[in-house]
Order: structure tokens, then sequence, then C-alpha cells
């Protein structure tokens, strides 16, 4: 016996399928399409971006670099070169490749895309900061021009990255590079961290692991061939000079003012106080307003009340108000544990 | 003279502008933030200017105290279990009686006068089937179930909100969510479920960073809520409480119950855990929970805010998808295909499956058709039997939902339709794990603003449940 609701079951899952398939938006066959080109479209546009780093950095961009960026053989690249020349965002000028002005712009366009994605993803996202580069690198190459100077608008022009990297405008203006990498210090001097490179992602990732961002202030307490051994945020660290040429630094004239402390916030226990000095500057944007609003200003007096039974979060008295954070976000702002003397009645 | 002098300045004005724009090259990125914070540092010199504060309280400080006791190590928990416990047996213990009202007054009393009325007015039978037996039910049905358990558990939840009780629930309970990759305030939301999904998924508005509110909003449903605690007492005072002796059968039932809950809760963390490490990847990027001051609360206030935000808002939005249900749900019971309903052709269909993972075709079309509300799977559950195994002398005719005085009655007709301890087992897990009710998903839909979050939140409980009746049916059978 044939089921009448089988039937009927049956051609809706057929017409189903077929709209699924042909759908001119959404079908599985215009999203193949899709697909392969934006694999196109991320070649192109990685290509550019190998030249542009290139031509900033002073190194010869030549096939064989470009094959080794992009993973590629020498008749892929070959391939992929020409298609460049067509649409005249390349020269080819004997070995060398030279970026037209054409093709500047384009990678340059790129470059902010991805700065700006690094930047949304630090600032609104809980994404770890490792993750990041990784991310933008995929989503640099699915927006349209359009689209990203929107996404621009809305977190009002900014300039600088996460990692302290200039953005550049929609005009293509970029600042020329004005720093210097941090083994050219001498012992004694003071910095100011300006940019940490992203990439290759090991030597990011032991940077981050040692907690080191831009905007920090550094203070170099021995430098041999071997190691720099400096102060940052009242830790100090040890970093490998191939490490350390990563970090981009500006020299300061003067010793900075300190806004940071061996101890943290962290550090107190329940029933004791301290006052706030400064909140790390690993700590940015919307986060660090949040922890402002609640009145964690250098000035502050705060006493850790409780403990939550799991040991995590800690509430603390903050301007009247009992506030529990999390010991993560304690352990970024500094705190002098001194009691205040007009405390003690 | 005048256009030259506009020039000028309009010359000067572009100057500014553009020396402005070179500038914010040099001024840094952390520009902003050093603003911010040297504004924030003289607000806050001139509020300590300004404010004296008075000397501190002397005497006891019951703030203190109460947060000692809440927050310990040894009592912390137990008083919050203890507290959920109470009002949720206050809850469903004591919204039988004013749903016996209205149902008597909806059910016993209106529906008769209505299909009267319907049958002196010359209705066609077809008509009054739809208008009465199933759209006008339906709507009494959910409003009589579902009202006295929300009036009387959001203004007992309020009035703990407004004691500052639930701050303290979420500062114990933020280890465990911070594990899961979740936000403590989580804590509240899921609380508020156990009396209603919907309500919860409302109050993870107070969640402030995007991704933790939607790993909230989507593990809700985990927590059983006030339309499913019904169905799980009966089930398991029929099933799991007959394998026992008499006399512990009342505690073992329970026991059966506040298992299911607390597997519910489990799930809301392994669920939170799961999606932070896949769909939803990430940390709390921002964390502060503020516990307030301990302060009596505004009984009157409190009332009102929460029958007229909570009660009214969630039975609303439940009666507008009821109505349509109601007319589904007769329509499939009365409409003829072959001689055979199409009811019954579609359980027969579903049936196969329904086996396969320990259940039957019944109780799936029943969690399909009474998506509005999770208080009519039974009468579904019910109605649906007793037409497909063409029972007599139970229930009201095909399409009318019904409901037993006794549990006797719900034996036979449970019997009948081949039930076993299985399918009563995986009936309460399914329960537990199914996709939420259309109030509850609409107001996801409402909350996230994302067709693809609300269909996450439906499968990730479906396809979980299924998975785990499959399970449990499989183990079952190799034993049994």
């Amino acid at each position: 016996m044939i089921n009448v609701i089988y039937v009927m079951l049956a051609i809706a899952v057929t017409i189903i399928f077929i709209a699924y398939l042909f759908h001119p938006k959404k079908g599985l066959i215009y999203r193949i399409q899709r697909v392969r080109q934006n694999i196109q479209r991320r070649f192109i546009e990685d290509a550019l971006k190998h030249n542009y780093h290139c031509e900033t950095q002073q190194l010869a961009c030549t096939i064989q670099s470009l094959a080794g960026a992009l993973s590629f053989n020498i008749d892929r690249t070959t391939k992929l070169i020409s298609r460049l020349e067509e649409l005249s965002l390349i020269k080819l000028n004997g070995k060398g490749l030279h970026l037209t002005s054409q093709g500047r712009r384009y990678a340059l366009g790129i470059i902010r895309t991805h700065r700006l994605w690094e930047l949304y993803l630090a600032n609104e996202t809980g994404i770890d900061e490792i993750e990041w580069h990784s991310i933008a690198e995929i989503e640099e190459h699915k927006l349209t021009e359009d689209e990203m100077d929107k996404i621009a608008e809305i977190m009002r022009y900014p300039r600088f990255d996460p990692h302290g990297a200039p953005i550049p405008t929609k005009t293509g203006e970029i600042p020329p590079k004005k720093t210097i990498p941090m083994t050219e210090l001498n012992v004694g001097d003071y910095a100011r961290i300006v940019s940490v490179e992203d990439e290759p992602k090991t030597i990011y990732a032991q940077i981050t692991a040692l907690g080191l961002c831009q905007g920090m202030e550094i203070h170099i307490l021995e430098h041999t061939p071997q190691k720099i051994r400096f102060a940052a945020e009242g830790d100090e660290s040890v970093l490998a000079p191939l490490i350390a040429a990563n970090i981009n630094v500006n020299l300061l004239q003067r010793k900075p003012h300190i806004r940071t402390s061996k101890y943290t916030l962290a550090d107190l226990d329940p029933g004791k106080q301290g006052t706030v000095i400064g909140i790390s500057t690993r700590i940015r944007g919307q986060q660090r307003r949040r922890l402002m609003d609640i009145g964690i200003i250098p000035g502050t007096l705060i006493a850790s009340q409780i403990r939550s039974p799991g040991g995590d979060p800690t509430a603390y008295e903050i301007r009247g108000a009992l506030i529990a954070l999390r010991r993560k976000q304690a352990r970024q702002i500094y705190i002098d544990p001194k009691k205040k003397t007009g405390d003690q009645r | 003279m005048n256009t030259s002098n506009n020039r000028e300045i309009k010359n000067d004005k572009d100057s500014i502008l553009e020396l402005a724009n070179s500038l914010r090259w040099d001024v840094g990125p952390n520009y902003y933030d050093e603003l911010m914070e040297s504004i924030y540092k003289d607000a806050a010199k001139i509020a300590d200017n300004a404010i004296s504060i008075a000397d501190e309280k002397t005497g006891f400080d019951w703030d203190r105290f109460l947060d000692k006791l809440l927050t310990s190590r040894v009592s912390g928990f137990p008083i919050m279990l203890l507290i959920l416990a109470i009002v949720l047996w206050i809850t469903v213990a004591g919204a039988n009686i004013p749903s016996g009202w209205l149902s008597t007054l909806f059910l016993d009393k209106l529906h008769p006068v209505l299909s009267d009325f319907a049958i002196t007015i010359g209705m066609s039978w077809w008509l009054k089937g739809i208008l009465i037996d199933g759209m006008y039910l339906a709507m009494a049905w959910v409003v009589s179930v579902m009202l006295p358990p929300m009036a009387i558990f959001f203004p007992l939840f309020t009035l703990l909100e407004d004691f500052g009780l639930l701050p303290r629930v979420a500062f114990n309970l933020d280890n465990l969510f911070k594990k899961a990759g979740a936000h403590g305030k989580q804590a509240l939301s899921m609380s508020m479920g156990f009396g209603c999904n919907a309500a919860g998924i409302i109050a993870t508005r107070i969640i402030d960073s995007p991704r933790e509110k939607l790993i909230a909003i989507i593990t809700n449903n985990f927590a059983l809520c006030n339309g499913r605690w019904p169905t799980q007492i009966l089930i398991a005072t029929l099933f799991i409480g007959a394998l026992v002796p008499p006399a512990i059968a009342g505690f073992i039932s329970a026991m059966a119950v506040v298992f299911i809950a607390l597997l519910g809760i489990l799930l809301t963390f392994l669920s939170s855990w799961f999606l932070s490490k896949t769909i939803l990847r990430g940390e709390v990027s921002t964390f502060s929970l503020e516990l307030p001051p301990y302060r009596p609360p505004q009984i009157l206030r409190t009332l009102y805010t929460s029958l007229i935000d909570r009660t009214i808002f969630v039975l609303w939005r439940a009666i507008v998808f009821a109505i349509p249900a109601g007319a589904v749900i007769w329509l499939l019971a009365n409409i003829q295909v072959n001689e055979v309903s199409l009811a019954e052709h579609i359980i027969q269909g579903l049936d196969p499956f329904g086996v396969l993972i320990g259940l039957n075709g019944v109780i799936l079309l029943a969690y399909i058709i009474a998506i509005p509300a999770n208080e009519i799977v039974i009468p579904t559950i019910l109605m649906l039997t007793v037409l497909s195994k063409t029972l007599t002398g139970f229930g009201e005719g095909a399409g009318v939902m019904f409901e037993f005085e006794d549990l006797s009655s719900y034996q036979t007709v449970f019997a009948a339709g081949g039930w076993t301890l299985l399918t009563a087992i995986n009936l309460m897990l399914f329960s537990l794990m199914h996709n939420p009710c259309s109030t509850t998903l609409y107001t996801i839909y409402k909350e996230s603003r994302s067709v693809r979050w609300t269909v996450v939140s439906a499968l990730l409980p479906l396809l979980l449940g299924i998975l785990m009746c499959l399970i449990t049916a499989q183990v079952y059978l190799l034993f049994v």
C-alpha cells in the first residue's frame, strides 16, 4: 500500500532539494562558484600583500619568495603572476616583482581590512589574541571596500590596530615607520613599545605569553648578544634577540611616571585593602572603560571583601559598592597594598 | 568680499582638519584611553572633594553577616538549593488549586456553553470544531495551566531578585560558569528558566557581552521549566514510583524528577562549554558583577511589575501561538484520508523512528503539534493515543484535548498505547531535551535577532535528546 503521506513527503523533499541546488543567491551551485571566485581573489590579494611587505622591509620580491609565501610551486606562482600582470597590479622587472601604484592601493586596502578586523576582534569579542591574526587573514578577503568603510565609520576611523601597527586610511595614507626594534636599545634605556609584529605566529605567541603588548613602558636591565633582560609593568622578562627584534619601540628621553607595581588586586586577600595605582596597558578600549566606570581609577581605595566558594571571583568594595571581579581581571589592576593611615580609626 | 572671506575660513577649517588628521598618527593608539582616564580621574577628584561620607554605622552589620552566610563554602550552596527548591515546590504545589478553578471555569463550564451556542446558531460541525474544540480549547488550556504557576513563580523570583539574593547565587556559581566559558550572570537566567524559559531568555539581557549572552540563551532550555515539571512528576509517579514498594514510592519518584532537573543543570554547563569551544569561541571579555546591598523587597511594586512585565507578557505570547496550534491539532485529528485521520497517518509514519529511540509515534507527533506550550503535551498525547488506538470510554472526541482526575485512567490509556518503563524514562529525558516551545523560540528570535541562533537553539537540545533517547533505548533493550 502506498501511503499518501509518504508520496507527499517525497515530492516535498525533492522540491526542497532542487530549490536548494539552484537558488540564485543561497543555492549550492551558486555557493560553489562563489567559493572558487573567493579562492582566486584570496591568492591575488595574498600575493599583493607579500609584495607590499617586501617593499616596506626593503627586501627583494621574487617569484621564489612569492612561491614560498603562498606555499605554491613555481608553475602555479608563474600563472598567478601573469594574472596579476594582466590586471596591471604588478610589473615584472628583471627578476624582481614590483607593485604598480594601482597594486599598492589594492594592497593597502587589504592591509586596512586586516587591521580593522583585528581591532574589531580585540575590542568587541572575547577571542584570544593569538587567534586575531589568523581570523583576520581569512576575513580580509571577504568584505567589499564599501562594507569596510562602514565598519571603519562605526569604529570611528581608528588609526592603529591592537598590535600598534598603523591602519591605512581610505585614501591609502600610512605614516612612515619611525620606530626602532627593541634590539637597538642599550642598558638603562627607557622605551615604550609601539607595536608588536604578529607574524611569525610562534614568535608572537612567545611575546604575548610574557604579557607584553603595545603601549607598555620598558626599562632595559641587561643586553648581551644572547639575551635582553628588561622590566615591564612590574615584571622582569628575558627575551632572545631574535624575538626582541619583533618588538618595535620608541626611545623615551626620561624615566616615565610609574603607573605599575609588584602587587595587583588579585594579591589582596579578603579583609585587606589597597590603593589603585593603575590599570595594565593590556586592558584596552571598552574593557578599560568598564573598569573605570565602576570606579577603578588611580587613587581609589579598594577593600577586598568576600571570595566566592569556588575561589574565584572575589568581591571588592569600591567607592561604596560591592563588586565582584574575576582573578584574571584583578591581576591587571596594580595596587599599593599599604594601608592609608586615615582609614584606621 | 564676503565670499572670499568665507573661502578663507573654509580653507582654514580644512587645513585645521588636515593638521588634526596628520597629528592623529603621532598621538599613538592609546590616546583615547589616556584621555578617558584623565577625565575619570578629574571626576573622581571633584567627587571626593564634594562628597563627605558620614561616620560608618556602628553595631551589627547585617549585610556582611548575610554575605558570609550566603557565600560561605559550607552554607552557600545548600541555602541556595534549598531556597530554589522551596520556590519551585510552592509554585508546583500551589498552582494546582487555581489551575483547577480556571480549568473548571474555562473547560468544564464555558466550553459546553460555547459548544451549545455554536450548535444553536447553526454553525457547521467542522467550523465549530476548529473554533471551539481547536482554537478556544487550546487557548483556554494554556491559560489555565500556565497562568497560575507563572503568577506564583514570577513574583517570588522577583522578590528574591529585589532582596539581593540572586546576585549572590551568580557570585557563588561564577567559577563553574567560568570553566564552561560562560558568564556568572547566566546563573540568574538559568534559575529564571526553571520557571519559564521564555522569561529566562529575557533575563539574559543583564549579560552585556554578546557571546556570553548567546550561550545563556541557547542553553536556557536545559533548565526544566514550569510546563515540564508536571509532566515529569506525572510520569515519575506512574512508572518510576511503581518499581518500588509503595512506602517509598513517593520519595523515589521525587528523586527521579530531581535527577532530571540536575541532569538539566549538568547539561547547561556541558553545552555552554561545548559552545564556547566550537561555534562561540572566546573568553569572557568584560566581567563585573555588582552585589547590591540587601534591602527589604517592595512587595506591591514587585507584584505589579512581575505580573505585568513577565506573566502577562509571556502568557500573551503563548496564547498567540496556542490559537493556531489548536486549529492544527483539531484538523489533524479530523481530516480523513482513506478513511483514516491525518494524525494517524503521521503517527504511523513516525512510529518506526519513535520506537527506535524508545518513544512512539504518538509522543513525537504530540511534541510537534503541542509546540506552543509544554503544558499541553500530555493532554495531546492522551487525545492522540485514544484516537489512534480507538479506545472507547475515554476522552471527548477526536481533536479535543483532555486530562484525567485519577492516576489509574492514565495508566489504562498509557498501557493501551503500549508504554513500557523505557517509554516513560525516555519521555522524561525527551521532555528535558527537546526544542523549546514556540513562545520561547519566538523570544529567542526577538532577543538574538537572528534566525541562525534560533535554529541552533532549537536543534541543539533536540538532537541531543534524540541521541540520548537512542542510547538509552539500545542499552535498555540489551538488558530487558
